[in-house]
């Protein structure tokens, strides 16, 4: 695992969040209930890592880590498993 | 104006679990749970639900017993929910997502419990209780030397079968509690109307402390189907949807917003496997009938929409609409529909009297779905349970606090409530209640809650505070909140405000603060 790629996924997982909290102004270690999120943008955030990253992310994982570093790391343990 | 139920005969004694013992003896290999890969046939469940019940009858927990359940969906669940009734007792959900503090209040309001079912992963939340904790794991090898066989327990109808909390109207939540007799009627109405039988596997959706999580648990258990629960403390969409498409799931019982999620994740990935259920039984909020209107019309697809509306109080379920009949343009709310078997809905004015068709009024229920009224107290509450004379004869009827009316042809509609209740994500809340917990906390003078709706049209609640000294932090004060109530409490919002506007009568002006909502801009 690079840190090119941890950077990468990251990034991609800071824009699904900006885009689906409708707040540009998310930093990588906001909590996403402080940040007004609920369970319907949870959904969307899921579904974007499916669409998007390709990664199915249990909810209870998105629960557990609710800031964008946390669930990067996650995402990205998940890939090194699979790879 | 009523508006009446079929009337069709129960059994003489209208006993929920009885009916999955007759197929336990029908149809013992036929498959009754499915969870995180395991499953048990109809002969097993029955089996070590017996032998829970006789558990609890060892420790003296008898009929009458209300014993709370704090588990995450799992097998266990339901052997643990079945035992209970087996052993002539109530069960009590205490949803294990809720923070710990929130279980403390609702423990609190729980007169005479006799135990708590929890396990490794929930006991830490319900470390407060003063009841004995009772936990499966560390039970394997007692329960496997009690009898398989079924419990002799007498149950009747007007037994409890469970009871779960709901918003109050003081700020305290309620627990309000249904007898077998109201269940059964509710899940005899839904099987042979909507023709449910032993293929009609479900999946459930919905939060367990959710009245309809309650229905969504026995409805299989009930037509001798399969039922299959999510290894998951949340709701979670992408399993859910992939389960949905891996087994042969035929019916999904869910609040209005879940079906939006589902519905969203369809058109998004593509699929057809929420096309091709036989039912989704959905309601809990105002519906927002664009939200699903393209996807129902879709060519191909054969699930029917099942519109419904009640309330905890009496089974959950009073009514149902066929999503098929409606019209835009010919109806501007979509209709909840018809009552259910043995149910009326009435239609009254402030003096309890009957209004005409057409007129708005309140939503009150009668019939053999009225439950068995709150535990805890004498609240304000406890009084929406009144008797009220229909042509010179006493009817027991509920008064629901909705207001609504019925169309010419015979369908109700239900327009809002007559007080500050509120549904967020299909969970009933009283505005009080959030105040409450928002005015314990130490930056906090006062607080008021508003509902507004969001671009989409989903209900949002926004709160006002009145600091009670240097400002409060907008975030510290939902971190805290978020220790003390279910997240769907916890305001969307948050405004500082130097004082609340009081109406002429010293209340809360909410009107004066929704209209501060609407003519300033929300800060980011």
């Amino acid at each position: 695992m690079t840190d090119e790629r941890t950077v990468m996924i990251a990034e991609r997982v800071h824009a699904i969040w900006c885009r689906e909290l409708q707040n540009d102004d998310v930093a990588y270690d906001d909590d996403f209930f402080a940040l007004a999120g609920h369970s319907l943008i949870m959904a969307k955030i899921q579904r974007a890592f499916v669409l998007e990253i390709g990664v199915e992310v249990p909810v209870d994982q998105l629960y557990r880590n609710p800031t964008v570093a946390s669930i990067s790391a996650y995402i990205e343990s998940l890939q090194t498993v699979a790879t | 104006m009523i508006l009446p139920g079929k009337r069709v005969p129960l059994p003489a004694v209208p006993v929920v679990h009885r009916r999955f013992e007759a197929h336990a003896k029908a149809t013992p290999d036929a498959t009754a749970v499915r969870w995180a890969g395991q499953s048990l046939s109809y002969r097993e469940l029955n089996a070590k639900a017996n032998q829970f019940a006789a558990l609890l009858a060892e420790r003296g927990h008898a009929r009458g017993a209300k014993v709370g359940v704090c588990l995450d969906y799992s097998i266990d669940m339901l052997v643990v929910i079945l035992g209970i009734l087996k052993a002539g007792a109530a069960y009590v959900p205490l949803d294990p997502a809720y923070p710990e503090a929130r279980l403390r209040l609702l423990l609190g309001q729980i007169a005479d419990l006799a135990a708590i079912v929890a396990s490794p992963a929930t006991a830490e939340l319900v470390d407060s209780a003063t009841v004995p904790v009772i936990d499966l794991a560390q039970l394997a090898d007692q329960l496997a030397a009690l009898p398989e066989t079924d419990p002799d327990v007498t149950v009747t109808g007007d037994d409890l079968c469970y009871a779960v909390f709901t918003s109050g109207s003081t700020g305290v939540p309620k627990l309000t509690a249904v007898r077998h007799e109201n269940w059964f009627n509710l899940l005899n109405w839904l099987s042979r109307e909507y023709r449910l039988d032993r293929r009609s596997h479900n999946l459930v959706v919905s939060a367990f402390g959710f009245d309809l999580s309650q229905r969504s648990l026995m409805a299989p258990l009930f037509c001798g189907a399969t039922q299959h629960l999510m290894a998951s403390r949340n709701f979670d969409p992408a399993m859910a949807y992939r389960l949905l498409g891996e087994h042969d799931i035929r019916v999904v019982h869910c609040a209005s917003s879940t079906l939006y999620v589902l519905v969203d994740w369809e058109v998004a990935a593509g699929g057809d496997t929420l096309s091709r259920l036989d039912y989704v039984l959905f309601g809990g909020e105002p519906l927002h009938v664009e939200r699903v209107l393209d996807w129902a019309r879709r060519e191909g697809n054969t699930c029917t929409l099942l519109h419904q509306y009640g309330v905890a109080e009496c089974a959950d379920v009073a009514t149902s609409f066929d999503l098929a009949g409606y019209r835009r343009g010919e109806h501007d709310v979509a209709p909840v529909g018809r009552p259910g078997y043995n149910t009326d809905i009435h239609l009254v004015d402030e003096e309890l009297r009957g209004v005409r068709t057409g007129e708005h009024g309140e939503i009150c229920i009668a019939g053999r779905s009225v439950g068995a009224g709150y535990l805890n107290g004498s609240g304000p509450e406890s009084a929406r349970f009144t008797t009220i004379q229909v042509h010179g004869a006493p009817v027991r009827i509920y008064r629901t606090g909705d207001r609504g009316y019925v169309t010419g042809d015979g369908q109700l509609i239900v327009l809002g409530r007559m007080d500050t209740q509120v549904k967020v994500r299909g969970m009933r809340i009283d505005l009080h209640d959030i105040e409450r917990a928002l005015g314990r906390l130490p930056g906090v003078r006062q607080a008021a809650v508003v509902v507004g709706r969001t671009d989409s049209g989903e209900t949002e609640l926004t709160a006002f505070l009145v600091p009670a000294g240097d400002e409060p932090a907008e975030k510290d004060v939902r971190a805290q909140l978020l220790k003390a109530l279910p997240r769907n409490m916890v305001p969307a919002h948050f405004r500082t405000i130097s004082r609340l506007p009081l109406s002429p009568h010293g209340k809360v002006d909410r009107a004066a603060l929704l209209d501060e909502l609407r003519t300033t801009v929300p800060p980011r």
